[in-house]
């Protein structure tokens, strides 16, 4: 039985750190082998789980909420006031978007998000998060100099515009809703998803307008 | 706990190391982990908090320069130890020494689809009603907590608004000690300027989602 006992696991972690290989990928084949020979993990379910992030759970599905909350205003009302009964429309809700908030860039607001105390994110909408996003750099500087933090990601917010950073520190998740670039009117639904990229929806980019004409 | 993982406004780091590689995972094992945590049967006890509360106790060094998805597998690690499904030994070997077998029946290939399309609610419907309205000023508890718990130390201490209240959610510091306790939940609003020293006149605001056992008057 677990014993929620902090000082015991620290010891362990001190023994961990002592005796485990070094090399990550050793780590990993090592506890996924004593799981399966406990009967804790079945590693074909192991698999399937990495073939549906690889192949159909990513950036993809936010991009298409994104997209009809720029069409369709009764859309964008709903994503507002129940972000979770929403993406259901989709059939998206899964791993950690059961309380799902949207949030909305405006020409005065832009939203940024992190998770200062780990990583949490709205896997079911947003795939895998980004190796940026679960860094020490990131995580540290979010909340204390997000104008700096947007800058290194090439955006820049005007001295008017108000940055709200959304710690995640429970379990709502975030998710923001980027602006509708200028001259996209010509575009559909599914066009406009094309424009709409998981840092967008994290809020460290803009979403851009595709480049028209030759060369 | 006043550990390394609240990392908050911590000065010191550098620049973002920024990488647009679209693959999921880099590395097979990253994606193995992956996978891993989200077929395992859980042990005796483990709660998504203590999990995070495991990760949290990894010795500092570790925390800041371990792989991410490495140290999944030093807080399993540790989970089955702690848990005595497994002794140092066999974690560090890889394969069990005794009967093997703890008895549990793992996800199965043909369960995953259904597994991601659910999601898990932190919500409870105790009848509890919330102390503190939106728009009310609150100050955050200045003291920190022994053990887990979602008060990020940047907040302490300070004066913020209510931009919402979300309503009666699982409360992490008791779920880390195996105890189902709920309790009212906010998003509470701060001026970056009530933060943080350089950020005086910035009219930004940093939004924290908090229990209300967190908040005083």
């Amino acid at each position: 039985m677990t014993t929620y006992d902090s000082d015991k696991v620290a010891r362990i972690h001190s023994d961990l750190h002592d005796h485990l290989p070094s090399d990550s990928a050793l780590r990993v084949k090592a506890l996924e082998s004593l799981l399966v020979a406990k009967g804790l993990v079945d590693s074909r379910a192991v698999d399937a789980w990495i073939d549906l992030y690889a192949e159909e759970i990513g950036p993809i599905r936010g991009a298409r909420v994104v997209a009809r909350a720029w069409t369709d205003a009764a859309f964008k009302a709903r994503l507002l006031a129940d972000g979770t009964a929403a993406i259901e429309e989709f059939g998206y809700v899964g791993h950690a978007t059961g309380h799902l908030i949207a949030v909305e860039n405006t020409p005065a607001i832009h939203n940024l998000v992190v998770c200062t105390l780990c990583s949490c994110y709205p896997f079911a909408i947003l795939g895998m998060s980004p190796g940026w996003y679960k860094s020490n750099e990131y995580r540290a500087r979010a909340v204390r100099d997000p104008r700096g933090v947007l800058a290194e990601f090439g955006v820049e917010i005007g001295a008017d515009v108000e940055v709200r950073v959304w710690d995640s520190t429970s379990e709502l998740r975030y998710l923001v809703i980027p602006q509708r670039p200028a001259g996209t009117e010509s575009l559909d639904e599914a066009g406009l998803a094309t424009l709409v990229t998981r840092n967008a929806m994290i809020g460290t980019a803009l979403c851009k307008a595709p480049r028209t004409g030759g060369g | 706990m006043d550990g390394v993982h609240d990392l908050g406004g911590v000065q010191g780091f550098g620049p973002i190391e920024i990488d647009d590689d679209p693959r999921p995972f880099k590395h097979d094992w990253e994606g193995r982990m992956w996978g891993i945590n989200e077929a395992v049967a859980g042990g005796p006890g483990w709660t998504l908090d203590w999990w995070r509360h495991v990760r949290e106790l990894l010795l500092p060094l570790d925390y800041l320069t371990r792989p991410y998805f490495d140290q999944w597998a030093q807080i399993y690690a540790a989970l089955l130890i702690d848990s005595h499904v497994a002794t140092l030994e066999e974690v560090v070997e890889g394969k069990p020494r005794g009967a093997g077998s703890a008895g549990a029946s793992p996800m199965r290939a043909e369960e995953v689809r259904a597994a991601a399309g659910r999601t898990e609610s932190f919500r409870r419907e105790t009848g509890a009603k919330p102390f503190f309205g939106v728009g009310q000023k609150v100050i955050v508890r200045s003291q920190g907590t022994v053990g887990h718990t979602r008060l990020p130390r940047y907040v302490r201490g300070r004066p913020g608004l209510v931009h919402a209240y979300r309503g009666i959610y699982v409360l992490p510091d008791a779920k880390a000690l195996g105890r189902d306790e709920a309790g009212p939940l906010y998003t509470i609003a701060f001026q970056a300027g009530d933060l943080w020293p350089e950020a005086a006149g910035r009219r930004d605001r940093v939004f924290v989602d908090l229990w209300e056992r967190y908040l005083e008057q």
